[in-house]
């Protein structure tokens, strides 16, 4: 299936007004591996009607923007997919971008979301509308009302750029790594990466090849460790068709060794100096150079910042032609990279791999609750919500992978199914009791957060030293990830129960009746 | 073990109790304003609290306190031979010092599961909840054709020892998948770890089959599908003889607790939690993810 395939044969005239979807019980926002996941869900019990509102032109989030040279998932593939979509034909242990994105598209085609998708319907403005209670959202494609509006926009979707001085006037090819400009010509140029996390990693060895320069600006040195990669065999592949318990068996395996990889972020030591050890040893058996070795020794404890897996970066950071520039960036003059120290770097083209926006969720600031609140002022010192997933003064709303449910090590995927599992059960409690409100307690969203705070005391991720998107600026809180056991959050968040709920049922606009706390 | 650094987990405090005559270390994560019992970890035939519960002690000290013990089976003569029984009165010795007049959740693995059933057996009031982490109740002829191919290989001082105890310890997935480097570390492991040899005639003679019925703790058997070493129809011997236990299967060989300490931590943590609210008999749904 080519890129826009999906848009073009399915979605309805964008005029429409009597589109069918324009009133519904459930809007699921983004159609990324969450968004998918939601509405395999709804269509799989197909007893709500629902619409999936996209702003781009395809499904695949993450996986149809990132398409820079070498993108790939960090996580074994086996374990980053859906647990009731397998895929016995995974080509390698970690697939690339082209082959992640044809298993989103073929999901949402043969579970038949594709109709339920309205594609170029960004959301500009989502509304709780008290006296109708029910969102009410406008997009480009006109205004969709939902009774329950769950965002699956993503946590690492909004590209986020550097502030530096002056790169508003760099005079050569400029882009975001997330918005790969494949029209601007690499072979041959002088090309400056800036960032050395997760996307670089993989960009740099890529390019190196045929740039005649590059130059890599980097902040803060990163862990390495091997990527234990590994294309599957014919025979291995057929095994899973035939055999799906060998597929979910190692699917397990990978699963319980991220597990138990949790005490390494709570400094247990004999956890720590593994870790560290394997890093050392990676980046020792592939960095000679002593200068080059010491700027790629990072001077904070492992796991603070993401650890990162590559077999070829180290090696491309070697290369004569490749640059590995450790001053800081002063500003940006005409084509030059200017450091603090004053080198200027000549570049023809500057790749920002500066990450995404993780604490301040672009969204939030289209969300408006309960007193026309936005969900940004709401969040203004810290994002948070009720089992991750339900916010005060927002009724019937369910935020997919927002506050703490990123991860240190593990598939981001289970975290999501934890969700959908959360979501399914309230909308199914909804729809039997004809709730028409179903808003969180605000004390028991507080006392809920306060114990993953708790929890998030002595980890590496606050103690460790360094400066990492998963603590929130604003307050210096773990806000994006989740500080416990992945199954934890599965006990915890998996399953809905009403008891911190405020919930109202239809025909009722007086008072609560069917108050939870039983 | 004694005197060596423990890198359980920071805070850990060790201290010793003597039983008749010999000094018994123990180690405990400290209370922590956690609550619940105290759970307790039994060691195997492999050596000591360390050696064993390296992954699994700090997991489960996230949540609970947690107290762990070394057996000591180099005992003077007037104790007479090693038997089950000194490793009951060692491990009742340490629970009433650390957790007087509180039941504690015992938690054996492997010959400490045998110890541990003992204990809740003969001393109902020191267990709420027992846990048997692949465990036995009488050696049978496979398990002692094993024994006697280790005794043959241990006697003769063989360089193959190692690998054939690597060879019965992990499932052979597990073997098989490991990395280059990776087998030479556990072979140099098993190498260096505590002698086994006194614990290994013991094994021979194992049988606590008529204490069994004996149990009142409410009880979890845990049964690992490759093992090699107490094969996963000792755990479901054991399930069918407690009354109040039911079952869960993991996916490992023998040495769960390095092959898959998380989700032997998540087990006992779901149990101690109440979470797992299975009654008596059932037999639990594998997790996957």
């Amino acid at each position: 299936m080519n890129h826009t395939e999906i848009a073009a044969t399915a979605d309805s005239d964008p005029r429409d007004e009597h589109d069918p979807l324009r009133s519904v019980d459930v809007i699921i926002v983004g159609t990324g591996f969450s968004g998918l996941g939601m509405g395999i869900q709804l269509a799989r019990e197909n007893n709500k009607s629902f619409v999936m509102l996209e702003r781009a032109a395809d499904v695949g989030g993450t996986w149809r923007d990132n398409t820079y040279p070498g993108a790939a998932c960090d996580i074994q593939s086996h374990l980053y997919s859906f647990s009731f979509r397998p895929n016995p034909d995974w080509s390698r242990v970690y697939a690339t971008q082209p082959e992640i994105l044809q298993y989103l598209q073929a999901a949402a085609r043969e579970e038949g979301l594709v109709p339920h998708i309205r594609f170029g319907a960004e959301v500009l403005d989502a509304r709780w509308d008290e006296t109708q209670e029910h969102w009410t959202v406008s997009t480009p494609r006109g205004t969709f009302t939902g009774k329950s509006l769950v965002t699956a926009s993503g946590h690492l979707s909004d590209a986020k750029f550097p502030n530096i001085k002056g790169i508003d006037s760099f005079s050569g090819e400029i882009f975001h790594s997330a918005q790969w400009d494949h029209d601007v010509q690499l072979e041959g140029k002088r090309i400056g990466v800036v960032g050395s996390g997760a996307s670089a990693i993989q960009i740099v060895p890529e390019i190196a090849e045929t740039a005649a320069e590059l130059t890599v600006f980097q902040r803060s040195a990163p862990y390495v460790i091997p990527r234990l990669d590994y294309f599957y065999t014919d025979a291995e592949r057929g095994m899973f068709r035939k055999f799906p318990h060998t597929a979910q068996a190692i699917r397990d395996e990978l699963f319980w060794g991220n597990e138990a990889r949790f005490p390494q972020r709570r400094g247990v030591p004999a956890f720590i100096d593994q870790i560290t050890e394997t890093a050392d040893n990676h980046r020792k058996s592939q960095i000679a150079d002593p200068v080059l070795y010491k700027k790629l020794t990072p001077n904070y404890a492992i796991g603070c910042k993401r650890i990162l897996i590559s077999n070829d970066y180290y090696p491309a950071l070697t290369r004569s032609n490749v640059t590995l520039e450790t001053d800081g960036i002063s500003h940006i003059e005409g084509n030059t990279v200017v450091t603090r120290e004053g080198e200027r770097h000549e570049l023809d083209v500057l790749v920002l791999s500066t990450g995404f926006e993780a604490s301040d969720l672009p969204i939030s600031h289209r969300i408006y609750g309960k007193g026309d609140v936005s969900l940004a002022d709401h969040w203004g010192k810290g994002g948070q919500a009720y089992a991750c997933t339900t916010v005060s003064g927002f009724p019937n709303l369910f935020v997919m992978l927002g506050p703490n449910t990123g991860l240190g090590a593990g598939s981001i995927i289970f975290m999501a199914e934890t969700q959908i599992s959360y979501i399914a059960g309230a909308l199914k409690y909804m729809s039997e009791n004809s709730v028409s409100s179903l808003e969180v307690r605000a004390e028991a969203e507080e006392e809920y957060v306060k114990t993953i705070h708790d929890r998030s005391q002595g980890t590496v991720w606050l103690s460790g030293g360094c400066e990492s998107w998963y603590v929130d600026p604003r307050n210096g809180r773990l806000t994006t990830l989740w500080p416990d056991f992945m199954s934890q959050f599965r006990k915890e968040n998996g399953t809905f129960r009403d008891d911190d709920y405020v919930v109202r049922a239809r025909s009722d606009q007086s008072q609560p009746i069917l108050a939870g706390g039983r | 073990m004694k005197g060596s650094r423990v890198t359980f987990y920071p805070g850990v405090s060790q201290g010793t109790v003597n039983v008749d005559g010999v000094e018994v270390s123990y180690y405990d994560t400290g209370d922590k304003e956690r609550g619940g019992a105290p759970i307790v970890l039994l060691h195997g035939t492999g050596g000591s609290a360390e050696n064993n519960f390296a992954a699994l002690l700090p997991m489960l000290s996230f949540r609970h306190r947690v107290l762990a013990l070394d057996f000591v089976d180099d005992l003077p003569d007037s104790s007479g031979p090693l038997s089950v029984d000194h490793f009951v009165s060692q491990a009742s010795a340490v629970i009433q010092r650390l957790s007087p007049g509180r039941p504690v959740t015992l938690v054996g693995y492997s010959l400490g599961a045998v110890a541990a059933a003992v204990v809740a057996a003969e001393q109902p009031e020191l267990v709420g909840n027992l846990v048997l982490v692949a465990g036995w109740m009488k050696t049978d002829e496979h398990q002692k054709l094993r024994n006697s191919v280790w005794q043959q290989l241990h006697d003769s001082g063989s360089e193959a020892l190692a690998e054939f105890m690597l060879l019965t310890a992990f499932s052979s997935r597990f073997v098989a998948t490991r990395q280059p480097g990776e087998l030479q570390k556990l072979l140099a492991g098993i190498k260096s770890a505590p002698s086994r040899a006194r614990k290994m005639r013991l094994n021979r003679t194992v049988d606590i089959s008529s204490k069994l019925s004996g149990i009142r703790a409410r009880t979890l058997v845990i049964g690992c599908s490759d093992d090699q070493m107490a094969p996963i129809r000792h755990s479901h011997a054991l399930f069918g003889a407690i009354n109040d236990s039911r079952f869960v299967e993991i996916s490992s060989g023998h040495a769960v607790v390095h092959e898959r300490p998380a989700e032997l931590f998540t087990r006992i943590d779901n149990f101690v939690q109440g979470h797992d609210s299975e009654d008596a008999g059932a037999v639990l749904a594998p997790v996957h993810a």
